[in-house]
């Protein structure tokens, strides 16, 4: 939002707060009051994960809710040693997964949602429409068939096919941001660049990639945060045994030991935190992307 | 891909021309060679992950197909026919629909709510704005697991009620009620997801709108109604539509939490009891046909609810 003043002199943020002031009902300790309460209500089970991993296994079943009053790093401990590795495990497999799945949908979908966008033919519109409705395709419709298709290619239960169908089932989403990205930029640089003599490849990686920078900052959060939690396509695709992601790994863990919570709260913790991490550093980008979106309509 | 490049060739280019004659196959080669480089890539992971999978999906419907039994032969609609009549099934669509109508209406009427509580500056706001996000980056699997436990019968909401004197519930083990913790336990999910759309949309409306509302006298009320409103329809229609797709995709939830449960299919959706039939009991024949007939039920209600929310979105 740009500092622009209006005829008063005011500035738009002082002009806002004063709006603001006017529109509010009640006492003003009210709203915050009322956040509060609601907050901390929600908050309640993000607390109960923080607090049971610090707690000893005992002190977790009959009191669930408890601060944790003798706090421990055990948990974490034994998730980390556990002899089968299932922490280690899980977490280079989902690291591995959505990593290259990122990369890849990232480079794919940004190139063909510019193509997209950019192309003025009747085919290019009817592609995007057959995409777009990708979009609403629930994975339950098409994972029998998948099955049968990554068999056909020799790809069921491996990692790679999981990527592959990853990049499938989510290219829409990026195409969709991406091309409603580019939209919004000139095209002249473009033209002005390729009357130089540039081609499209080069046009598009030097000139149009660095400028999409918001649309990737959102696509890369959603593909990493939809992927990373992602649960019946691991399960389906890489199968019973065959190698693990945190999502099936902390499935697993509470069918072994239906007992042991301690450990069961601790994956959870650390499963959690890559994501966590990750959606924390760019959370601003994710509020500017949506907001972007849905200001320009 | 011919007819591609005759539509590139048909296109007023909006480059400038260059010399006319020997440009014009130049040209077209190009743009073949941009589409075979920027379309083709994305498009045939799309076709063989996604299009081809829809496809075979109508074709197995059409069979008796099953993995163990294979003697999979033609039978025509005759799996659409038993659909009619499996009692599995019909309760299935159901619980799909009730659950798709709480998880439209409530995420998106409490998400509503806190976004016009948070629409203010400052850290304090900002601090909650990231409580109230949290949970749409936490995975479906460990939501539900903290929240089975919570539920579960001797969990910490029970033992709440009893401090206050209440009888325990069986929120997870009760028939009857399971299919409405599921869906709360959901709602809560995505709440964080509509929050963000509305705030997005709040910031979005112009502060002069508010001033000439006021100037004219307009009450608190008066003012959400007619301005705030009508301007939050882009973002109404946006969770309404997410909200319905994720809804008609609900499964993890379900597996995890109560494997489709307690008693027969009380919280079984469509989606849950096609995986089922298809993995489990391997009638992929019969389950393709769930799945078809899920898709066609997706894609008419996105459809018709993307219309009619459309319709009321008014341009600034």
């Amino acid at each position: 939002m740009t500092a622009m003043t209006d005829r008063g002199g005011r500035t738009e943020r002082e002009r806002r707060t004063a709006t603001r002031t006017r529109t509010g009902a009640g006492p003003s300790w009210l709203r915050p009051l009322a956040v509060t309460a609601l907050g901390a209500l929600f908050a309640v089970p993000l607390y109960v994960v923080l607090a049971n991993t610090f707690k000893p296994g005992a002190d977790i079943a009959p009191s669930p809710a408890s601060l944790p009053t003798r706090p421990t790093l055990d948990n974490l401990r034994t998730v980390m040693d556990r002899p089968d590795h299932l922490f280690w495990v899980s977490l280079t497999n989902s690291l591995l997964v959505t990593t290259l799945s990122v990369i890849l949908l990232t480079v794919l979908s940004s190139m063909l949602g510019h193509y997209l966008a950019r192309t003025h033919s009747r085919w290019g519109r009817a592609a995007t429409l057959v995409l777009l409705s990708g979009l609403m395709v629930p994975p339950q419709v098409i994972l029998l068939p998948i099955t049968h298709v990554l068999r056909d290619f020799h790809l069921m239960a491996t990692v790679q096919g999981l990527v592959l169908f990853n990049v499938g089932y989510y290219v829409p989403f990026g195409v969709f941001v991406f091309a409603g990205f580019v939209r919004s930029i000139p095209v002249e640089m473009e033209e002005a660049a390729a009357i130089d003599g540039a081609s499209p490849f080069t046009v598009f990686w030097r000139i149009v990639f660095p400028l999409l920078r918001p649309a990737t900052a959102s696509a890369v959060i959603f593909f990493g945060v939809w992927i990373w939690n992602d649960f019946i396509d691991p399960l389906v695709i890489l199968g019973p045994g065959n190698g693990t992601t945190v999502t099936t790994g902390i499935y697993r863990a509470i069918g072994q030991y239906q007992a042991d919570y301690g450990t069961v709260f601790g994956l959870m913790f650390l499963a959690t935190l890559p994501v966590l991490v990750l959606y924390l550093a760019l959370q601003r980008h994710f509020v500017r992307g949506l907001t972007s979106g849905a200001t320009k309509g | 891909m011919v007819t591609e490049l005759r539509a590139a060739r048909r296109e007023p280019a909006p480059r400038a021309h260059l010399a006319a004659g020997r440009g014009r196959s130049r040209r077209a080669r190009a743009a073949l060679a941009h589409f075979g480089l920027f379309g083709t890539p994305g498009l045939l992971v799309y076709g063989c992950f996604v299009l081809a999978p829809v496809a075979l999906s109508f074709w197995y419907s059409l069979t008796n197909y099953n993995p163990f039994n294979p003697h999979t032969h033609f039978v025509g609609l005759d799996n659409y026919r038993t659909l009619l009549h499996d009692q599995e099934f019909l309760t299935s669509l159901r619980v799909t629909t009730v659950l798709t109508v709480i998880l439209v209406i409530v995420p998106n009427a409490a998400g509503l709510g806190i976004a016009l509580l948070l629409n203010r500056k400052g850290w304090f706001y900002n601090a909650w704005r990231g409580v109230f996000f949290v949970p749409m980056v936490l995975s479906s699997v460990v939501v539900s697991i903290v929240w089975t436990r919570l539920l579960a019968d001797e969990g910490a909401v029970n033992q709440t009620l009893g401090w206050i004197g209440a009888a325990p519930v069986g929120w997870l083990s009760d028939p009857s009620l399971a299919l409405y913790s599921v869906a709360a336990i959901m709602a809560w999910q995505m709440l964080g997801f509509c929050v963000v759309v509305y705030l997005a949309g709040l910031q979005s409306v112009p502060d002069e709108l508010y001033e000439a509302a006021s100037i004219d006298g307009a009450t608190a009320f008066s003012r959400f109604r007619h301005v705030t409103w009508p301007l939050l329809a882009p973002a109404l229609t946006i969770n309404t539509v997410v909200l319905l797709i994720s809804a008609f995709k609900a499964y993890d939830h379900i597996q995890v939490i109560t494997n489709g449960g307690p008693g027969s299919g009380t919280t079984a959706t469509v989606a849950f009891l096609t995986l089922q039939t298809g993995f489990i009991a391997n009638h992929q024949g019969y389950a393709s046909a769930m799945a078809v007939v899920m898709l066609l039920i997706v894609a008419t209600a996105s459809a018709v609810v993307l219309r009619l929310l459309q319709r009321r979105e008014v341009d600034l």
